[in-house]
């Protein structure tokens, strides 16, 4: 027996299969492209996140900070915003970052030929509109918007933008097609094995940005402590658990349901980390049924938000109603405010909105890195206690996005990626449905109040304009704020660091023992 | 010969041409817009709307049909609305990781499962038969994925013989290569072994009833002469059928396989395509497991009479 478990592992290391001090992680889907910024997902952005930086890039709090920049400042009218940028700063090719180099970039990301995700945030056609660049000096470069904005900078960090990171021209084909990203991140582009992995590799001449030595979301402390990283395409979770007990794989995302047994691993450890990313439940305000506020807010009342929060988030979840996540520099006392969970109010509120039991359906989806079904399920218990007659339709998920942007619902068990300015986070909820049948509330104060937050640059008055909000969302009850995202990822007890922010993968700051 | 071919191909024209109308009607029925999963969360209608006119998807369904068929002929079988990938090369790059697996592991099990079927019928209500044709249905009644995921658990978890997962081409390693194939191959060969040791068992046991069998045995023929001599090649014909439409149905239907190893091969790619409704590549990749599907059967035919000389092509 001996002799041949001493030759599956001879045979092991001949054929390589062992790995050198990469990284290595799972990810659920491969790569749509390495254009950042152009055809993307999450998955996408959390490999691009490590090749590409911007000027300024969110901090842990919401809060923009430099990144490529040194500093940056905005004028009066708030409608010139001058960057000073870092000098240490080198592409992988070698090259200086120059203020060419960033009027080239946004001139390329405003073209729309490139087909940038975020072009209709800058080009004037939703909110912004960008009417100059141009660089004032090697290091200086500035920028003019038609109209002050708040959210002008919070905007080009995101990631569905490709964090608007900078690249070298020499990432474009002498054809004019893009070829690979070569950015200015801690790793650099490597290699990608289309339907198998992409991998990094270090970028050994990488300078952080100003930090106080820790990482801090996408500023602060980045360097590289790793050979490289080696994102694996695995999208089966029984798969990925295997990978990790193993400790082929470093780290990846887990089931909340598999806490337990990781926790009692002696291999494998549990990461976990709160996101700016929503659970909630999405309600059709136009639904003959729900456009009653009485019977939406019976509704919160009769939920116990903390016990479906403990229960639906396997205990790693906190009840927050709030559209403001709760480690944003604008989460006050008003946003911490929700209905109470109060049986006999929630009936009293339900018959006076005339409800005489017609059916309420949840729609969910069985994913197994979100909350939806099981909110749901709990959820189902909780109000039928209160009357409601409350069953539960449970989708795939491509054809729960076609009935939320069609406005075909009653209810949505849903989950929405993180947006760390809660001014962005209005948007993907409020508006005018006439235009944008997928939008939850168009309540004309609640537009009102997020174009505000959109254009008031001062920090104070911008946190009146969200409490304001809030309790008039606690009023009109749209949706149902269950708690902020919860990031649950196992890892090998040899990886040091936090592996993840923000849903994404962000392995900079993260060592492997040897 | 030639003719046969031919004519065998004319007749599955219909086939391939109802399998493409289905297919295209049928994805498009499902709920979901390719448009606004590719734009994701923050697309606005406009945006959708745009994306869906570039993408061809404002048009009938009929015009869809006609553009998309008519590209087809010409080689054309378009690109991938996730990754913009052209989608022939692709769904033949695929093809080709999920046939290494398939034919080597049909192979196996036809090694396997014959010679085990032949025996057990040899032995018929022996304590041979019980335990061979008892094994042989405990196999094919084991679900695949579950099977590999305890292949998984052991040789590669609790032993770490074997990689866990992964995919390396064994163009660019060998050893390495094989290596990550052992557990998918041992899996397939395991469950098809089931299924074909009961084939070569009843058309075995058919065989040696009849009359030229008894005959054989009377002029005083070894029993393994008998057997191998006389009842293989007629034994063997329903058996090679089964194996062909085994094989025809592997080479696209190894999905759950290649999902539990992460073996980038064609049934996971048309899985990931479904979920991304991905339509060029869903069709690219139906119709051409149609076409191996017919191509398959077509060689086991032809090569039929090589087995039973009764059989003539013409």
């Amino acid at each position: 027996m001996k002799t041949i478990l001493l030759a599956g592992t001879i045979l092991m290391s001949v054929a390589g299969v062992s790995a050198a001090r990469d990284i290595v992680i799972a990810q659920s889907s491969d790569l749509r492209s390495s254009n950042p910024g152009v055809n993307r997902d999450g998955n996408t952005d959390g490999v691009i996140l490590h090749i590409v930086e911007g000027l300024v890039g969110y901090a842990n709090n919401g809060e923009v900070k430099p990144l490529l920049a040194q500093s940056f400042d905005m004028s009066s009218d708030g409608q010139t915003y001058t960057f000073k940028l870092r000098p240490d700063v080198k592409f992988h090719n070698g090259k200086t970052l120059t203020a060419d180099d960033v009027v080239w970039n946004w001139n390329r990301y405003l073209d729309p030929a490139t087909k940038w995700t975020c072009l209709k945030d800058f080009d004037g056609s939703a909110t912004l509109k960008v009417t100059g660049i141009k660089a004032v000096d090697t290091t200086t470069v500035s920028m003019t918007l038609d109209k002050p904005s708040a959210v002008f900078l919070g905007l080009m960090s995101r990631p569905e933008c490709g964090y608007t990171g900078m690249i070298s021209p020499d990432s474009i084909a002498a054809d004019g097609t893009f070829d690979k990203p070569i950015g200015t991140g801690p790793f650099k582009w490597d290699e990608w094995k289309k339907g198998e992995y992409i991998h990094l590799s270090k970028f050994d001449q990488y300078v952080s940005p100003t930090n106080d030595g820790k990482p801090d979301g996408m500023v602060g402390s980045k360097r590289p402590l790793v050979d490289g990283i080696k994102f694996m395409v695995i999208p089966d979770a029984s798969t990925v658990k295997a990978g990790l007990q193993s400790g082929v794989l470093d780290t990846a995302e887990i089931s909340p349901d598999l806490i337990p047994e990781f926790e009692k691993s002696e291999t494998a450890q549990v990461i976990i980390s709160q996101n700016n990313g929503k659970n909630l439940f999405y309600i059709q305000t136009r639904d003959p049924v729900m456009a009653k506020p009485g019977l939406r807010r019976a509704i919160a009342m009769a939920l116990d938000l903390d016990e479906l929060v403990a229960a639906a988030s396997n205990g790693t979840g906190k009840a927050n109603g709030s559209m403001v996540s709760s480690d944003s520099l604008y989460f006050s006392e008003t946003q911490q405010t929700r209905l109470p969970y109060d049986l006999e109010a929630a009936k009293k509120e339900l018959a006076d909105s005339g409800y005489k039991g017609e059916p309420i359906s949840i729609i969910a989806n069985k994913r197994g890195n979100v909350p939806s079904f099981p909110a749901a399920v709990i959820a189902q218990a909780m109000l039928q206690q209160i009357g409601l007659n409350v069953q539960i339709e449970v989708l795939d998920y491509a054809t729960q996005v076609d009935r939320r942007r069609s406005g075909n619902y009653q209810i949505i068990s849903q989950s929405v990626a993180p947006r760390l300015d809660p001014a962005l986070m209005y948007s993907f909820y409020v508006g005018d449905k006439d235009k944008n049948a997928s939008l939850m509330w168009d309540s004309p104060k609640a537009i009102e109040l997020m174009k505000a937050a959109y254009a008031e640059i001062d920090t104070a008055k911008r946190q009146a304009i969200f409490d304001e909000f809030h309790e008039l969302m606690l009023q009109e009850m749209p949706g149902i704020f269950l708690y902020d995202m919860i990031d649950v990822w196992g890892a090998s007890k040899s990886l040091k660091g936090q592996p993840v922010w923000q849903s994404n993968a962000r392995l900079w700051e993260v060592s492997l023992d040897k | 010969m030639i003719r046969f071919i031919l004519n065998r191909l004319l007749m599955a024209l219909p086939t391939v041409v109802i399998v493409s109308i289905t297919v295209f009607a049928l994805i498009r029925f499902i709920p979901g817009d390719p448009a606004a999963l590719m734009l994701g969360d923050m697309a606005t209608p406009d945006q959708v709307a745009g994306m869906r006119t570039e993408l061809g998807l404002d048009k009938s369904m009929p015009e869809q049909f006609l553009v998309w068929s008519g590209n087809v002929l010409t080689g054309d079988f378009g690109r991938s609305i996730v990754n913009d990938e052209p989608v022939l090369p692709l769904v033949v790059s695929r093809f080709m990781v999920s046939a290494e697996i398939v034919i080597i592991a049909v192979v196996l099990a036809s090694l396997i499962a014959v010679p085990a079927g032949m025996i057990a019928a040899w032995r018929q209500n022996s304590w041979t038969d019980l335990v061979l044709v008892g094994t042989a249905t405990v196999l094919l009644s084991i679900p695949t994925f579950w099977l590999g995921l305890l292949l998984l658990l052991f040789f590669g978890l609790k032993l770490g013989w074997l990689p866990v997962l992964g995919y390396v081409s064994i163009g660019d390693n060998v050893v390495g290569g094989l290596l990550y194939l052992v557990l998918p191959i041992m899996t397939l060969v395991i469950h098809e072994a089931g299924v074909l040791i009961r084939m070569a068992r009843a058309s075995t046991l058919e065989v040696l009833r009849l009359d030229y069998i008894t005959h054989a045995r009377a002029k005083g023929l070894s029993e393994s002469a008998v057997l191998w001599k006389h009842a293989f090649k007629n034994a063997f014909g329903p058996t090679w059928t089964m194996i062909g439409l085994i094989l025809g149905n592997l080479l696209g239907g190894i999905a759950v396989i290649e999902t539990v190893f992460t073996i980038p091969g064609l049934g996971r790619l048309m899985v990931d395509s479904i979920f991304q409704r991905d339509y060029p590549v869903i069709q690219g990749c139906l119709l051409f497991v149609a076409l191996s599907y017919v191509v398959v059967n077509l060689i086991v035919d032809l090569l039929y009479p090589l087995f039973d000389p009764r059989v003539v092509a013409e």
